[in-house]
């Protein structure tokens, strides 16, 4: 009889994959919609992602959402609604008894053809995203081409980490008594037990973003740390600094080439959750490039002059009084001129991978003063 | 498949024939509920995938998105989906194999997806505000109450405790008789006495016994002269309801008109009198669908809805030295801990006692199993407790086991023995198919013997590497 076996104790306990909490982050630059409008007009796109939304919380009975645009000059919560208090109980529960569906009752009509949750989570997305767009003036537009995305990356970070402190089986009475000893414990606590898993998708459509270089590249390190995947849809527009984040986090990174798919796209690579991508194949962005941009004039480079003492990383050998502006030592790049630099750029990208593959928190801990 | 709760619901739906699962599969709440509990992960991923995809998966794509090592989930995936009827594999004029979904599945799916249609499957609110509305309290305490009722009709008189005054709510004919007729219950010249399958009853969490109690419902439909069908989808559209929400009873069949005076019996829905036009989903009714533990039966004073999932209702704390502490103060829990263990002392929240080698095997003589004890003992651990892993110490654990396995030396497996096989390459490829699947019991090499205790799924197998082979 070897019916008493150490190993099958753990049967018991093994039971649905963990929840996963998702965070959309869906950019709204009106300059890139209206490109692809002739394609992908924003109305399909937003009519996809809804289906998308709701598949991902038919796939598992504890799945969460949080959707956050990132427009241009802000970043801003679509779902969880931001008008009622931050949410303590995640939203998205079938049961539908939380205080966010309690808030949205009296305005949500109840139809007959369409399962509660989701026809709750739809209303609440439409309207905060119709009041965005109402609230938008021309001299936002005016002012940049581009989009908020650091804001939302790190607006979708502190939500998860926040959510998984809740979740944590003793987070109650631990947050109750002391919420700074729970905060503290939180590391080695996600490490020993895994209750919800974690993923970002960044719908993305705006082009350049090498000016937010530092913020994006510091929430990069942060999802790293914290094993939460970086999932990037391209639409339009490239950038490098995208790829690069879900290449550091072990996202997927796929640029459909005919948009109009979207759906199926979306159903397709990015709707398995971390337990299934483990059985899964999974696309990944071929090439990436790990080029870096500049921290004085924000432009990717292929070549730079690096500090000497906090590695900041700059274009052009002029600086001003032959200071750092970073951490402001003293720093003579003209004499680097003189000689030719001596870089292969081969060695100098493996360089660059030693530094995001490893969790090092090197070029985050230079970003850092810069961000504050 | 999901959860312990949904999976005998699984189990049930997967003997239904293929025509019961077509009309089952006309409606989108229907389809929602199936999709949501009843599929494996995996399962899920590989319907979402081919949902909107305009031309059939081919078998050769379908290998090549899994990696290697996840053969055996994907193998596991495709068999219950099969098995529901959900994807049907085909092949084209150049015999190449792919898999389709389902069209009214399929169509059901993207309709509760999308929200579209007139197919008023996820219930009408009722469009009269309610002259006497209930709030969701009052439902909690409505459905606790019954449900608790029944639970302690089938555990009371096996402790003891089956005074009149703690049995003065009668709990129903009907469901004294389904009880009886589930086999949970025995009645000899007057006198409840629990059945071993009533123990796994009342072991388990309240979902899974909701589960229990309507698939023996279920069973007994035909005779009571209603459909299955219309129970089954009645059912899964009670689970999408909101719970606190009126729904008005003009669009409900016969059928379904006819179980809500059941299920108001139950607890799974209330109603303010007998002929009211309106019904209310109660917390049973509607977590039906999701694995959240729907009533926690510890703390009777507690509002339910402050605890949001079954792992933080734990109140159990088990100690290395077998000693036992629940933070309870509810007869029925105190009432079954007393099946296992050796409680010694009672304080206003809290009891006290000894997992004794007496006391586990009066238990096991009384018709339960290890097995059940320590599932109830790790569905309701302590807080304190979760934060090793296992939940309970291992010694307890084995200790419990080793003094169940002392009386029962022998275990059975119905099943299959498969033998005669023509070649070693034939025994092997079946041998490992059904390895894959998990229904493998036993396998003796040299004999070329084996015995798996399922064969619908490796006979199907076998007929289509016939057909395959006869090329």
């Amino acid at each position: 009889m070897n019916a008493i076996d150490g190993t099958d104790r753990h049967i018991v306990t093994e039971g649905a994959p963990p929840p996963s909490l998702l965070a959309i982050v869906l950019d709204t630059n009106p300059h890139a919609w209206a490109e692809l409008h002739s394609t992908l007009p924003l109305s399909s796109a937003l009519s996809a992602l809804l289906v998308f939304i709701n598949a991902h919380l038919a796939s598992g009975n504890a799945n969460e959402i949080v959707v956050i645009a990132s427009h241009t000059n802000c970043a801003e919560w679509l779902y969880p609604s931001p008008r009622g208090p931050y949410p303590s109980s995640p939203t998205t529960e079938p049961n539908g008894n939380s205080s966010e569906a309690r808030h949205n009752k009296d305005h949500v009509p109840g139809d007959p053809n369409k399962f509660r949750p989701f026809s709750l989570l739809e209303h609440s997305i439409l309207t905060s995203l119709s009041r965005l767009v109402s609230s938008t003036t021309s001299a936002d537009l005016a002012s940049t081409p581009t989009t908020s995305i650091g804001g939302a990356l790190s607006l979708a970070l502190t939500y998860m980490s926040k959510a998984a402190l809740l979740r944590e089986p003793v987070a109650n009475d631990a947050a109750n008594a002391n919420p700074l000893s729970a905060l503290a414990d939180s590391e080695s606590a996600t490490t020993t037990r895994t209750t919800l898993t974690s993923r970002i998708l960044i719908l993305s459509v705006s082009g350049d973003l090498a000016n937010q270089y530092i913020p994006v590249m510091n929430c990069i390190f942060a999802a790293q740390r914290r094993r939460i995947p970086i999932d990037i849809v391209k639409l339009a527009g490239d950038t490098v600094l995208l790829q690069q984040a879900s290449d550091a986090t072990g996202g997927v990174y796929v640029k459909p080439e005919r948009p109009e798919g979207l759906l199926q796209y979306l159903m397709m690579a990015f709707l398995p959750d971390a337990t299934s991508r483990r059985s899964l194949v999974m696309p990944t962005a071929g090439g990436v490039d790990f080029r870096a941009a500049c921290f004085c004039h924000r432009n990717v480079v292929d070549i730079g002059y690096v500090c000497s003492v906090c590695l900041s990383i700059f274009c052009s050998p002029t600086l001003q009084d032959n200071l750092c502006l970073t951490c402001g030592s003293y720093l003579s790049l003209r004499s680097a001129t003189s000689k030719t630099p001596q870089v292969i750029p081969r060695k100098k990208k493996k360089k660059k991978r030693l530094g995001t593959d490893s969790a090092t928190p090197g070029p985050s801990a230079v970003g850092t003063p810069m961000h504050g | 498949m999901s959860g312990s709760s949904s999976e005998q619901a699984y189990e049930y739906l997967v003997l239904l024939p293929r025509q019961t699962h077509t009309k089952l599969y006309e409606q989108p709440s229907t389809v929602l509920a199936v999709f949501r509990c009843m599929l494996p992960h995996l399962a899920k991923t590989i319907v979402m995938a081919m949902l909107y995809m305009p031309t059939p998966f081919s078998a050769v794509d379908l290998e090549a998105w899994f990696r290697p090592e996840g053969k055996s989930v994907k193998d596991k995936a495709l068999s219950a989906l099969e098995r529901l009827h959900i994807i049907q594999a085909k092949q084209d004029a150049t015999r190449h194999m792919h898999y389709e979904l389902s069209k009214g599945f399929a169509n059901s799916l993207r309709q509760a997806l999308t929200g579209g249609g007139t197919h008023r499957s996820f219930g009408v609110p009722s469009s009269t505000p309610d002259p006497n509305k209930v709030d969701t309290e009052f439902l909690d305490a409505y459905a606790r109450k019954q449900w608790e009722n029944i639970l302690f009709y089938m555990v009371g008189s096996t402790v003891g405790l089956a005074s009149s005054a703690q049995l003065s709510q009668d709990i129903g004919l009907g469901t004294k008789k389904l009880l009886e007729m589930g086999n949970f219950v025995q009645v000899r010249s007057g006198r409840v006495s629990i059945t071993r399958e009533g123990f796994t009853f009342v072991l388990q969490e309240t979902n899974a016994q909701v589960w229990s109690l309507l698939i023996v419902y279920l069973r007994h439909t035909p005779e009571l002269g209603m459909s299955e069908t219309d129970v089954l989808s009645f059912l899964f559209m009670l689970g999408s309801l909101e719970l606190g929400q009126d729904y008005t009873t003009s669009t409900l069949s016969e059928t379904q008109l006819q179980m809500l005076e059941d299920l108001s019996a139950f607890g799974i829905v209330y109603r303010s009198s007998k002929n009211a036009a309106t019904f209310y989903p109660t917390r049973l009714a509607v977590t039906l669908t999701s694995d959240a533990g729907a009533l926690s039966t510890s703390d009777s004073l507690s509002s339910i809805s402050a605890s949001r999932s079954s792992s933080q209702q734990g109140f159990i704390i088990v100690e290395t030295n077998y000693r036992l502490y629940a933070y309870t103060n509810s007869l029925l829990q105190i009432s079954i801990l007393s099946l296992f263990t050796k409680l010694t002392t009672r304080f206003p929240n809290l009891v006290s006692g000894k997992l004794t080698k007496e006391s586990i095997t009066r238990a096991v003589k009384l018709g339960i199993s290890s097995s059940q004890i320590l599932s109830y003992l790790t569905s309701h651990a302590h807080p304190q407790m979760q934060k090793h892993q296992p939940f309970l110490p291992p010694t307890v654990m084995d200790q419990i086991r080793l003094w169940e396995y002392e009386g029962e030396r022998v275990e059975t497996t119905p099943g299959f023995l498969m033998r005669d096989f023509k070649s070693w390459d034939e025994y092997r490829d079946l041998k490992e198919y059904a390895e894959s699947l998990g229904v493998l019991v036993w396998h003796h090499d040299e004999k070329r013997w084996f015995f798996v205790n399922g064969v619908d799924q490796l006979s199907l197998y076998m007929k289509k590497k016939v057909t395959r082979g006869g090329e």
